[in-house]
């Protein structure tokens, strides 16, 4: 493996991705775009027809849709805790994945704040979730989780936009440095005139800092809020204690799946090689594998709590789950999330890329449908017999959902080739003091 | 105007030192920097960071205002909804810690943007661009 570079090298390395690319990353592009376009033209249809478009229907009234809105938000937790917790827990290896991974959280806001607008159905009274002095005096309701969920996800994307842009400012002002005209102009206004004075890197190192500490119990905090959203009502297999922890476990999992599925390809493709090492790849496994081990515990004490609460609704929603109507999902979601995961406790599998990139998609899969079956085999399956009913989604939900990966995969692509994908100061700065001698 | 320029950190670092301890006042020196170096915070004596004032204001003016935001609300229009009190804390510590969060986080970098003196016109200018090595610039005349 070659060695990294530093200085001028680095920075050459870096932004050879911002050249212009080659056929492949245009095809990626309109491919992606398409289905981007996919998923608005559809939309569009069902704010025209109603959502009598989508297999929503009694009992199922939260489905496709939703199950994409706490998946995507999911997504974005893993970014988060790589800036901002092992930045805290000075984890070297942070530095070869936080850009992408805070690009990646902010691309899954965006995809994710786009569900509940579109479940919404009458999307044009969005706005009536948001806390305005309105002429009838109305308020939302701040004792349901609906409102907690606004004020959770537009924290979560501001404060993540935020540390993404702040992470960015003195990259920014090397990209216009190596950029000539309009372009460079451009970055040059973006940076802010950023200079690297003694000044502004003292502020600038104690706001990373702040804007850290802050983001952090985020970590935390957003993913409790979402599954509060079922959590506090008292639908059999959503009215449990257990939920924040499990919601959050889960979305760091399926966070740290998708890092991997994204960042293995962009580390060949932009010829990273030599600053996304093998031994960054194998922390991230690590992660992957402690939390997966956490959703397992979920699972366990989740079923165990049902199966032991003599409470017979969740008695019956637990064995609905693992042998009714969704068992074959069922199924799906323990190989994917509890016992793939388990190869990487050996080391040569966690130091697989091949193997690593494969399983973040099949964690993710697993993800996917893990929050499918909570959504809707708890609610196809609730107390009343004489209530209960299966979901079937629709082409257009299918087609939304696939679209959501189209349009997410399309930002991703777009912030491969503007931006910076390496933090170039701070690998400058840990490869300063990698090779700085003992005093 | 005397400007020195530096590949390695540690030549900078033992310049910056000599010249501190040479009696050239920390005033009369500017330094730019590839990346943060934090022992030329303490070379050049420079106070303690205030940022941490503007979070704190504006995390305690997010908290305040999310509590303020709510109770207002339900004191306007007292409604009991599924049998919920109408002041009804759990929630609205809830409101109150995201805009405590919020706010802390813009006012921390509201507070950069104005004690970095960003956006600065003379780094947007074509000779203010960000060095790619260590830079002291030794200013005599404001040394005198």
């Amino acid at each position: 493996m070659a060695e990294p570079r530093a200085g001028q090298g680095l920075e050459a390395d870096v932004l050879s991705a911002l050249r212009r690319p080659g056929w492949r990353y245009f095809a990626g592009l309109g491919l992606t775009a398409l289905l981007a376009l996919m998923l608005f033209a559809l939309w569009g249809r069902m704010i025209w027809l109603g959502v009598g478009l989508t297999g929503k229907n009694n009992p199922v009234g939260w489905a496709m849709l939703i199950t994409n809105f706490v998946f995507w938000v999911g997504i974005a937790h893993s970014g988060t805790l790589i800036s901002a917790v092992l930045f805290l827990f000075r984890a070297k290896f942070r530095t070869s994945f936080n850009r992408s991974a805070e690009a990646m959280t902010v691309i899954a806001l965006v995809v994710a704040s786009l569900f509940p607008l579109i479940h919404l159905g009458r999307v044009w009274v969005f706005y009536f979730l948001l806390p305005y002095p309105s002429e009838r005096l109305l308020w939302p309701n701040f004792r349901s989780p609906l409102p907690w969920d606004v004020f959770a996800i537009n924290t979560y994307l501001i404060v993540s936009l935020v540390f993404f842009y702040v992470g960015m400012i003195p990259d920014l002002a090397i990209v216009r440095r190596h950029l000539p005209g309009l372009r460079g102009r451009i970055y040059g206004v973006l940076s802010l005139g950023w200079q690297g004075t003694s000044e502004q890197w003292r502020h600038y190192a104690r706001l990373y800092l702040i804007l850290a500490a802050f983001a952090t119990p985020l970590v935390a905090s957003v993913h409790s809020i979402v599954s509060w959203d079922f959590a506090v009502s008292i639908v059999p297999g959503w009215h449990t204690t257990i939920f924040a922890p499990y919601f959050v476990a889960g979305a760091i999992l399926s966070g740290t799946a998708m890092v991997l599925t994204l960042t293995i390809p962009m580390r060949r493709w932009l010829g990273l090689e030599r600053y996304v090492l093998v031994d960054h790849f194998e922390g991230i496994a690590k992660i992957l594998l402690f939390t997966s081990l956490i959703v397992t515990y979920s699972y366990v004490v989740e079923h165990g709590l049902a199966l032991y609460g003599h409470n017979p609704f969740e008695h019956d929603q637990y064995l609905y789950r693992a042998v009714g109507d969704y068992r074959a999902l069922f199924a799906i979601m323990l190989v994917c999330n509890s016992l793939l995961p388990l190869t990487l406790f050996v080391r040569r599998w966690r130091r697989s890329l091949p193997w690593l990139f494969t399983l973040g998609i099949l964690v993710n899969v697993g993800m996917w449908v893990e929050r499918f079956v909570i959504i809707v085999a708890s609610l196809s399956h609730d107390y009343d017999p004489y209530a209960w009913g299966t979901y079937t989604f629709s082409l257009t939900e299918a087609g939304i959902t696939v679209g959501s990966f189209g349009l997410f995969f399309l930002l991703f692509l777009l912030f491969s080739r503007l931006l910076p994908v390496l933090s170039m100061t701070e690998v400058k700065q840990g490869l300063a003091e990698h090779r700085e001698p003992p005093r | 105007m005397t400007r020195l320029q530096f590949e390695s950190r540690e030549e900078f670092l033992e310049r910056l030192r000599a010249l501190v301890e040479g009696g050239t006042p920390p005033h009369a020196l500017t330094v730019q920097m590839p990346y943060e170096v934090p022992e030329v915070a303490i070379l050049l004596r420079e106070p303690p960071d205030r940022l941490r004032f503007f979070a704190l204001f504006g995390a305690i003016g997010g908290f305040g205002g999310g509590l303020a935001l709510t109770l207002y609300s339900v004191i306007g229009w007292p409604i009991v909804v599924g049998g919920k009190p109408i002041v009804s804390w759990p929630p609205f510590l809830l409101i109150g810690y995201l805009l405590t969060i919020l706010l802390g986080s813009l006012g921390a970098f509201a507070g950069f943007l104005l004690m970095a003196r960003l956006p600065s016109p003379s780094g947007l200018s074509e000779g203010g661009a960000f060095p790619d090595r260590f830079v002291i610039v030794v200013n005599e005349e404001a040394g005198e």
